[in-house]
């Protein structure tokens, strides 16, 4: 349940505890369509179903049928300059299965982001208005304080 | 031996594993109920809506819903050392899975967020975290140290040496536990690379030391100019000091040089 290093098990050893796990795991959005029951997790790659099964139980209290698990390949890269090869790191990803009666939809986090975004801009646009008709009203007496009047 | 003696033992035996005398079921999940939150003022919550596609403990993956689509989030700082030094092993145990879950939210969050080419407020949380589980990890570390040099003798780290390795490079090599001895598991231990020998590794070795030195020379040559500019601006130096801010330097012998004297006329007591 962590990325350390675990003691040889032999027959009738005690068994190996792990208290503070190391492992992490991501909710991700499915890239094909999967039952309504069905979650996808990326990973640590060295995660093993019984790791993910036992993760999403006794942290996150989620019911768990069946875990099906597969490595994808990281992309490689070739540089155009120099030509050498890189490549990105495995991803393990995790298709989780739940009681039929639970059912999960990956949300829509950005919902919200358009209309934030022409809020802030519509905010900035008046605060910029309102400075040029300051600079308006004080065109005639450059260099004076701006609350210079009758 | 007492009971308590063996157990011990059997808990030494096992390395490298962090183990309490006192915690005795794995990974006990407990809720957020301890005011120590993962970072500075971000308090986890689950989402409570009446639309059946939303899964509450699942919503745990993600921020809380008012943080969605921000520019920034407002966050403390990471746990220091000394401050987790202070919390008893339960509280230590807690924080860690809170640290985990709040881990995994943000790596979710980030992930999402890079999908749909937004941006993702303050990534610095995730480093955050990590220091704090770091930090965790080195305290319970030296609890766990300290707990089996008492009762063992030994430290129940997982054994390591020192060892020559391929270049003739020092490098600390860590032991594994095998089922086989060393005489009958030969295969094994041939695959490994320690111990070094060769015209090529000689040379290298040659070059390689040469650099040390040259480095080592010219940083006593450093601190030896320096003390000699200190003697020569100021003829009162209290010698006591010098001596232990420099100790690698004779200042005895610099003090006879003419590069320690300044340009005056020295006191002469009548």
């Amino acid at each position: 349940m962590s990325t350390r290093w675990y003691p040889i098990y032999q027959r009738g050893n005690p068994q190996l505890r792990v208290f503070l796990p190391n492992f992490w795991m991501k909710l991700v959005r499915p890239t094909e369509e999967q039952p309504a029951n069905v979650v996808t997790f990326a990973v640590s790659t060295e995660m093993t179903k019984y790791d993910v099964k036992n993760y999403l139980e006794k942290i996150y209290k989620l019911p768990v049928v069946d875990v099906r698990t597969r490595i994808a390949l990281g992309e490689t890269k070739r540089d155009q300059t120099y030509g050498y090869v890189t490549k990105k790191d495995d991803v393990k990803y995790a298709y989780v299965t739940m009681p039929k009666t639970e059912a999960f939809t990956f949300p829509d986090i950005f919902v919200n982001k358009a209309e934030k975004q022409e809020k802030e801009e519509k905010s900035l646009d008046e605060s910029k208005a309102g400075f040029r008709r300051f600079l308006d009203r004080n065109k005639k007496r450059p260099g004076t304080p701006g609350w210079y009047s009758i | 031996m007492s009971s308590t003696l063996i157990k011990c033992l059997n808990v030494a035996k096992t390395v490298g594993r962090v183990t309490f005398k006192n915690l005795l079921t794995a990974s006990q999940n407990p809720l957020p109920s301890l005011r120590t939150t993962a970072v500075g003022g971000l308090l986890k919550c689950g989402v409570h809506t009446t639309a059946p596609v939303r899964n509450e403990r699942l919503m745990e993956f993600f921020d809380d819903p008012k943080h969605w689509s921000e520019n920034e989030v407002k966050v403390g700082r990471a746990w220091k050392p000394d401050e987790l030094r202070i919390k008893s092993n339960k509280e230590l145990h807690q924080l860690w899975y809170i640290l985990l879950k709040e881990r995994n939210m943000l790596l979710t969050m980030e992930h999402e967020c890079n999908d749909k080419m937004e941006i993702f407020p303050n990534p610095e949380r995730i480093d955050k975290v990590k220091i704090s589980m770091e930090n965790l990890e080195t305290v319970v570390r030296e609890r766990n140290k300290a707990y089996h040099l008492l009762e063992t003798g030994e430290t129940g780290e997982r054994p390591q040496r020192q060892v020559n390795n391929a270049f003739g490079l020092r490098c600390t090599y860590k032991s594994c536990e095998h089922v086989l001895p060393p005489f009958m598991n030969t295969k094994w231990i041939k695959s490994r690379n320690l111990g070094y020998g060769g015209r090529a590794v000689h040379k290298f070795l040659l070059k390689y030391r040469e650099k040390l030195y040259n480095a080592k020379r010219k940083a006593k040559n450093r601190s030896r100019n320096e003390v000699m500019m200190i003697l020569r601006r100021n003829p009162n130096f209290d010698l006591e000091l010098l001596k232990r801010k420099y100790a690698d330097v004779d200042i005895d012998k610099l003090r006879k040089t003419d590069k320690t004297r300044g340009h005056f006329v020295p006191k002469v007591d009548a």
